[in-house]
């Protein structure tokens, strides 16, 4: 734990100055804190929790989720966001099966078609947003009516025959091993790796420094020869990609692909990324506060189940948990402004 | 005879139907502050913008230094050292004062990666506290604090010494004291004719005609889209350029009620 707070404390702007009120103030240390809580809370009210197999449960899973709210939170902070990652996140994997199963095609080639259809919706998205100027909101709603509908139509609603040839790719993206008596997938190594990725572009890389400066103010950062337009298509390709692998990720690890994979993705990971505490108004993003805040919603919906709170009142709670954790964020942000 | 910096000839700039700029000239020369004014809308941000690279004009030339040069983009007129302080603030809050000076400019090491290059964090801390200092305003600010943090005169310091910083010919000032305190002004005052003792040229705009008579050297008028009056400082007074900007004769207003 010593450890974890002293990663957060690097990750602050100025450690130096004023440290450990900066450090207590910054959102994803509130983060951090509030998970700690809600681990103690569920362990000790249900002892299964910190089960082997529950862990592995919630390990499995979270990489799934957790890649897609990498890309999310790079969007969020050049002030965008894209509510079509659900649905790529369905439609890569359906479209990559169809073309091995009913093509014929070799699933590397397959999955190198899935790469550019991915990179097609991310850069439509990013495209029309720039240049046409219509909020990202409308575009990629639209975009996610496209790409579900597309899913439905090309699969006409039914899941695809399970998959069950483990080949050297389902190796790469879902294979698993075992650490004592934990199980874990090789997703897990996707989503550290992508992780520490998406820390160095956000906090030490000249990318991370023009995206955080569009989000903040987008005048001021074009102005000085920012290139924000490329910046942000670029951002929505990396999303749109990223989708598409968790949701490949997803059919090889449960051996299948459903239309209706993804369905509601989009929100959960806004709230595993706002939770953590990167602003929705964009120019303040943590990959951090994101990977705290995957890990806060997976422990819920994973506890909330376990202490037995009835399953229809189960986003009740999920719910009330996110806002309090907004309120939270509003409060400390307020403190912080001119402190 | 001191050279010119930067010439603009019969600049014209249309949105629509609107014609914010018809056949703009002006002349801007080494070491002189240059005070440009007009009544809302006259198009004094609209030229500023053209040689700036926010949008390209729809005629016109620019010369630089006696040559003739295309602004397509900001970074365009950046590099042909014309630096710009907008009237709608140039910082981006949510980044520390340091990396908003680097802004576009990042020190990095490993170049060959592009985008992906990691900053020089130690160079950037360094280069921005002597900055600071150079500017005399290191005592009050600390290089990593966060411009959400400052005042406005503050940060519009920090937009001054960044357009400085990179030894501009020309920093273009749009309104700089605007919102400030009286004694920010004065301090963005002050930094205007220390600026242009290092020898840059300066383009100011602003409303406030008590100011252009403290730091300018000359005067520049603008109405509906043209150069209507230029004149030096010293050859001129308060009132006569009131008059230009209005397009009424005032002073001969005031002579009449005197002579009553
Ligand atoms: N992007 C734009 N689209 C359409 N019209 C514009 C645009 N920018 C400026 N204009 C118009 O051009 C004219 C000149 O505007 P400009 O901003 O240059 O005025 P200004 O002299 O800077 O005024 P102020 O003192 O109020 O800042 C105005 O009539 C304005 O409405
Ligand atoms: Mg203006």
């Amino acid at each position: 734990m010593v450890q974890a707070v002293m990663t957060i404390a690097a990750e602050d702007e100025a450690p130096r100055v004023k440290g450990r009120s900066r450090l207590m103030r910054s959102p994803q240390f509130s983060s951090f804190v509030i998970l700690i809580i809600l681990l103690a809370v569920f362990a000790v009210a249900d002892a299964n929790f910190l089960s082997p197999l529950n862990i592995s449960n919630m390990m499995a899973f979270l990489p799934e989720l957790g890649i897609i709210a990498l890309g999310m939170t790079l969007l969020l902070t050049a002030g965008e966001f894209d509510l079509s990652v659900g649905a790529v996140f369905g439609l890569a994997p359906v479209v990559v099966m169809l073309l091995v199963q009913n093509g014929g095609v070799d699933i590397g080639v397959a999955l190198l078609a899935g790469l550019v259809l991915c990179i097609s919706i991310g850069a439509i998205n990013g495209l029309i947003v720039t240049k046409i100027g219509i909020s990202s909101f409308l575009v990629t709603l639209s975009m996610l009516l496209v790409v579900r509908g597309a899913a439905l139509y090309i699969t006409q609603g039914f899941p695809l025959k399970s998959w069950d040839q483990p080949g050297f790719f389902v190796t790469l993206l879902a294979g698993s091993f075992n650490i004592g008596s934990f199980r874990f997938y090789t997703s897990l190594w996707w989503f550290i790796g992508l992780s520490l990725f998406a820390i160095y572009i956000l906090r030490y890389a000249k990318l991370g420094n023009w995206i955080s400066a569009i989000g903040s103010n987008r005048n001021a950062a074009v102005a000085r020869g920012v290139p924000a337009d490329t910046v942000k298509i670029w951002l929505f390709i990396a999303t749109s990609v990223l989708a598409g692998l968790a949701g490949m990720i997803s059919a090889f690890r449960i051996s299948a692909a459903s239309p209706v994979a993804g369905t509601g993705y989009e929100l959960e990971v806004i709230a595993m990324v706002v939770v953590g505490g990167t602003a929705l108004t964009g120019g303040r993003g943590t990959i951090l506060g994101t990977i705290v805040g995957a890990l806060m919603l997976r422990a819920i919906r994973n506890g909330i189940v376990l202490i037995g709170v009835p399953g229809l009142a189960y986003n009740i709670f999920v719910g009330l948990i996110i806002l309090a954790m907004l309120i939270l964020h509003a409060l400390l942000q307020k403190n912080a402004a001119r402190g | 005879m001191m050279q010119d910096v930067l010439r603009l000839q019969n600049l014209q700039k249309s949105f629509g139907s609107v014609r914010a700029l018809k056949n703009a000239s002006l002349t801007l020369r080494e070491g002189e502050v240059v005070a440009l004014l007009g009544d809302n809308g006259a198009g004094k941000s609209t030229l500023i913008k053209a040689i700036s690279g926010v949008f390209p004009v729809d005629r016109g030339d620019i010369f630089v230094r006696g040559e003739k040069v295309s602004i397509r983009s900001t970074r365009d007129a950046m590099d042909l050292g014309i630096e710009t302080i907008h009237q709608d603030t140039s910082l981006a809050p949510d980044l520390s004062i340091a990396r908003n000076l680097f802004l576009g400019r990042e020190p990095v090491n490993f170049g060959w990666l592009g985008v992906f290059a990691p900053l020089d964090l130690a160079k950037l801390r360094k280069a921005a506290s002597e900055l600071l200092k150079r500017v005399g305003i290191s005592k009050k600010l600390d290089a990593d604090a966060l411009v959400s943090t400052l005042s406005g005169g503050e940060r519009q310091s920090i937009a001054i010494s960044r357009a400085m910083q990179f030894a501009a010919k020309v920093i273009i000032l749009d309104e700089p004291t605007n919102n400030l305190g009286v004694e920010e002004t004065h301090g963005v005052l002050r930094f205007v004719k220390e600026v242009r003792d290092a020898g840059h040229s300066v383009l100011l705009i602003t409303h406030n005609i008590h100011h252009v008579f403290q730091v300018a050297d000359r005067i520049v008028v603008m109405r509906r889209g043209e150069i209507v009056a230029e004149q030096t400082v010293a050859d001129t007074d308060l009132l006569t350029v009131e008059s230009i900007i209005t397009g009424a004769d005032m002073s001969a207003l005031l002579k009449e009620a005197r002579a009553k």
